[in-house]
């Protein structure tokens, strides 16, 4: 187990959580994607304070806390959706179309 | 050891592979649970046991639950019927595996494993709390401020005019479902996707 | 941890235990008299405790106990604890005092309310006096602050108590928001403060320049919570509370609190003459200007409440001449006249059921305390030699004799007899004179009414004599003398009551044309705002207005046109779908990522 593996794992993670965030249609499954890739980052936060020491645990606790902030108002986001279009397909909404 | 974190290792990738590949939400949310577990048991192996613990606390317990609940809520279009699942597959495909090959390209060539083993005393839970409420102490602050708005606007979004909450929401969406599956007189079809949506 | 600093902490404490048991346990609020026992428990604690260090306290002894607060780098930012001292007693022991009588009077004025809002109702008094103690006894500018934010929220809940009725909930919101407008500055000079010294000492050394500064702002915060002009206008609003919160907070206690603040940082505004000039200055103004509203107000608690400004007015502008214990002399009485007078109002409104003076009349006879001791605190209040009012108010004149000219001496002088002459006409209309309809059915209130009211009579006649012992502890010189200033405003208070009594004395019919001299007087100060702000403002934005519509709207209009015109070319960029917008970021950071290594 080296700091090379380990940011290979979450390099991997994330890039599944990237190929997710731009395929799936269903909100909730991006939300879950994105939950991926944040959980990737915080995987390489504590190793770099693992083997090469600085405060990474508290960026990851803070992370977290973003995190779940993240998914409240994603799924509130998701409730709206839902409300609006009777669907949680994202591109439902394409109002924004120039 | 190693073997722990290879199989922690494969468990996480083979799970995150799951979340994004099935086409089943609680499924996926269930995958997703999974390699929340495995990053805990790496997270453990890094000697990060407060993390760990956290880890499964907030998102195995939290973010998972908060994620059901949310596939629920919103199901009525989820599984078997549900339209292509999928917009421009190839195209993510092709970037996903492009930013992979460059971040581990990057890493490889950073030769980061040289050098001596870490000297320096691993992280205990309570310098961990030190580092929290004393040198970090706005950015703690500051975190809580985010979380109260983050609850006041998830409340605010997801409140509806008539005062209704999500669970009373959840019991209509449900009642919906039964009423449309019984006046179309499609009772074999409806217990079916009843019966699905219990396996679901 | 000393004895006495012990019983300075009890006295903060026993209120916030109190208001935490109501606000966990809200069967005991919603229960209504059991909380307002236990509230009235606190307050009585409090006062006791108050009351035992004024009796143990020694000239020139200053003890405090801290501990540390925001620790920051292994190093506190600020600390909280209890600061004992001359100012920190008196202060207790009015602020209790008065708070407990208020409250007393309370349980008889608020027997109306359902059960869950009487305790709603303690529950805040209880949290106002923790907080007006936290302030009260802070060793340091940062609790000062804290409590002072305390004070001006349960302010803010108790002018909204009846929230349901519009006015009030508009009053609370002006009253907040003019107040956290003023807060701004105490902000700012705890920030200059940190800044300068590392510290939120009031005792600091500073340079001229930072010392200005500081006390600048520190007196911004000032005019919003002790309603000086020009940011006074939310106190005549914040009538819209019960009495007994207008009596406690709106006259005696909360507001004198920015008055407390210039006391307490009184080294600070030494090393800066310019702000005590202003303070002079705004303090003398907002006394005559307040004055001269308080004649025409048609509402007995507006009266007051202008009252209130005008002496807030006294006691700034004594701050502003240099002494500190003039103003906080004058703090003092003020606390007990004022509280009584409003409890004398909320005495009689409670009997006749309206604010409006024009209901009332006739009520010496039928509330004969009440009018003895509202009378009484009126007399303290114009000034009537021998009364508590006299020996403040001359000692503030006193100390601004020969100051900018005599012109403030002049302004305070003119007020003194504004005030004899305001306070006549209130009790000529609410005690004199035939009674209205409303004011037939009227009788005397219960005895948890007029007790607070005797009580508080004693003070506000005596305290005057506790001067020489309160100048003693302040360090200050205090003596009267037969000098010029006792003599005029003697006159003058006595004058104003007399020409009140010439004026709106004689009979229902007569005094017509008077009435109408003061209306004018009053709409003439309304003219002169209405026409700043029709002339001059207006006049402005005309000006404004048409530069706005012609050079900057046509330099818009240009800018739009073109943007409309480059805006269509390119909107077929944007598809309107979330995946695309995804595609671009995850992209857009890839091309960074390989700059990165490429470079």
């Amino acid at each position: 187990m080296t700091l090379t593996h380990c940011l290979l794992l979450a390099s991997f993670l994330f890039c599944v959580g990237v190929y997710g965030l731009l395929t799936r249609r269903q909100a909730v499954a991006v939300l879950l994607s994105l939950e991926l890739m944040m959980n990737a980052a915080n995987l390489a936060f504590a190793s770099f304070a693992h083997f090469k020491g600085g405060p990474g645990q508290v960026f990851v606790i803070f992370a977290l806390a973003i995190t779940v902030a993240e998914v409240a108002i994603g799924l509130a986001l998701v409730m709206l959706l839902y409300r609006r279009y009777d669907d949680t397909a994202l591109d439902r909404a394409s109002e924004a179309k120039g | 050891m190693n073997a722990l974190f290879v199989l922690a290792a494969l468990v996480t990738a083979f799970a995150a592979v799951l979340v994004v590949a099935g086409k089943n939400l609680v499924r996926a949310v269930m995958a997703l649970a999974l390699a929340l577990l495995g990053t805990a048991v790496v997270y453990a192996l890094l000697d990060a046991s407060f993390l760990a613990g956290v880890q499964v606390l907030t998102y195995v317990g939290g973010v998972v639950t908060l994620m059901i609940f949310g596939v629920m809520v919103t199901r009525r279009h989820e599984g078997a019927n549900a339209p292509a699942e999928r917009v421009h597959g190839f195209r993510g495909l092709v970037i996903a595996a492009g930013l992979f090959a460059l971040l581990a390209w990057a890493v490889m060539e950073s030769d980061l494993d040289r050098g001596a083993p870490p000297i320096f005393a691993p992280e205990t839970t309570r310098s961990l709390a030190r580092s929290l409420l004393d040198e970090h102490l706005i950015a703690f602050e500051v975190v809580s401020l985010l979380l109260l708005a983050a609850i006041l606007g998830a409340v605010v979004l997801a409140r509806r005019r008539d005062g209704r909450d999500a669970g009373s929401e959840l019991l209509a969406a449900a009642t919906r479902e039964a009423v449309e599956s019984q006046t179309q007189g499609e009772p074999v079809e409806a217990a079916g996707s009843a019966r699905g949506g219990a396996a679901r | 941890m000393s004895t006495l600093q012990s019983w300075a902490a009890l006295a903060v404490l026993a209120p916030l235990a109190a208001a935490l048991l109501c606000v966990v346990l809200p069967p005991l609020r919603k229960a209504g008299k059991p909380a307002a026992a236990l509230c009235l428990l606190s307050s009585l604690v409090s006062a006791g405790s108050a009351l035992y260090l004024l009796t143990q306290h020694e000239t020139g002894s200053v003890s405090r106990t801290t501990i540390p607060w925001i620790v920051f780098g292994g190093k506190a930012i600020a600390s909280i604890g209890v600061h004992v001292d001359a100012t920190s007693v008196v202060m207790l022991v009015v602020v209790t005092m008065v708070a407990l009588c208020v409250q007393i009077f309370s349980t008889a004025y608020m027997h109306d309310e359902k059960p869950s809002s009487y305790g709603r109702y303690f529950t805040l008094h209880a949290l106002f006096l923790f907080s007006m103690n936290t302030l009260v006894v802070a060793p340091n500018l940062m609790q000062l602050f804290a409590g002072w934010e305390l004070v001006g929220l349960t302010s803010y809940l108790l002018i909204g108590f009846w929230f349901q009725k519009p006015s009030a909930a508009k009053a609370s919101v002006k009253a907040f928001w003019m107040t956290k407008l003023a807060d701004m500055g105490f902000v700012f000079a705890l920030l200059v403060l940190f800044v300068a010294t590392r510290g939120f000492e009031w005792s600091a050394r500073l340079s001229t320049e930072t010392a200005t500064l500081v006390t600048a702002l520190l007196f911004l915060a000032v005019v919003g919570k002790s309603a000086q002009f020009p940011l006074h206008v939310w106190l005549p609003d914040a009538m819209e509370g019960p009495t007994p919160v207008s009596a406690l907070l709106h006259a005696a206690t909360m507001v004198a609190a920015g008055v407390f603040l210039i006391v307490r940082a009184d080294p600070l505004f030494a090393q800066a003459p310019a702000t005590r000039d202003v303070m002079l200055w705004i303090g003398s103004g907002t006394a005559l200007f307040a004055a001269c509203l308080a004649l025409v107000q048609t509402d007995i608690k507006k009266v007051l409440a202008y009252s209130t400004c005008s002496q807030l007015g006294y006691m700034v502008a004594a701050l502003g001449a240099g002494s500190a214990f003039a103003g906080f002399f004058h703090l003092g009485t003020h606390a007990f006249f004022k509280a009584l007078l409003f409890l004398g109002a909320g005495s009689v409104i409670h009997a006749v059921h309206s604010n409006e003076l024009a209901d009332m009349g006739g009520l010496r006879k039928k509330m004969p305390w009440t009018a003895l001791t509202f009378g009484l605190g009126a007399l303290s209040l114009a000034g009537v030699p021998g009364l508590a009012g006299f020996f403040s108010k001359d000692h503030v004149l006193s100390e601004l004799e020969g100051r900018a000219g005599w012109i403030p001496w002049a302004l305070l002088m003119l007020t003194s007899f504004l005030t004899a002459f305001y306070m006549g006409r209130v009790l000529i209309k609410a005690f004199g004179g035939a009674p209205s309809a409303k004011a037939h059915h009227a009788h005397e209130s219960g005895g948890a009414m007029l007790l607070p009211l005797f009580v508080l009579a004693v003070p506000a006649v005596g305290a005057g004599f506790f001067g020489g012992k309160l100048a003693e502890w302040s360090g200050a010189e205090y003596h009267l003398h037969l000098g010029l200033t006792p003599i005029v405003a003697s006159c003058l208070a006595l004058g104003g009551i007399f020409a009140a009594l010439a004026v709106f004395g004689r009979g229902k019919t007569a005094p017509f044309t008077s009435v109408l001299e003061g209306l004018d007087r009053a709409s003439a100060v309304d003219r002169t705002w209405a026409g700043l702000y029709r002339h001059v403002l207006l006049g402005v934005s005309a000006v404004m207005g048409f530069i706005d519509r012609y050079v900057v709207d046509g330099l818009m209009n240009a800018i739009g046109y073109s943007t409309i015109e480059s805006g269509a070319s390119v909107r077929r960029l944007q598809t309107g779908r979330i995946h695309d917008y995804a595609m671009a970021v995850v992209v857009g950071a890839l091309l960074i990522v390989l700059w990165g290594v490429l470079r």
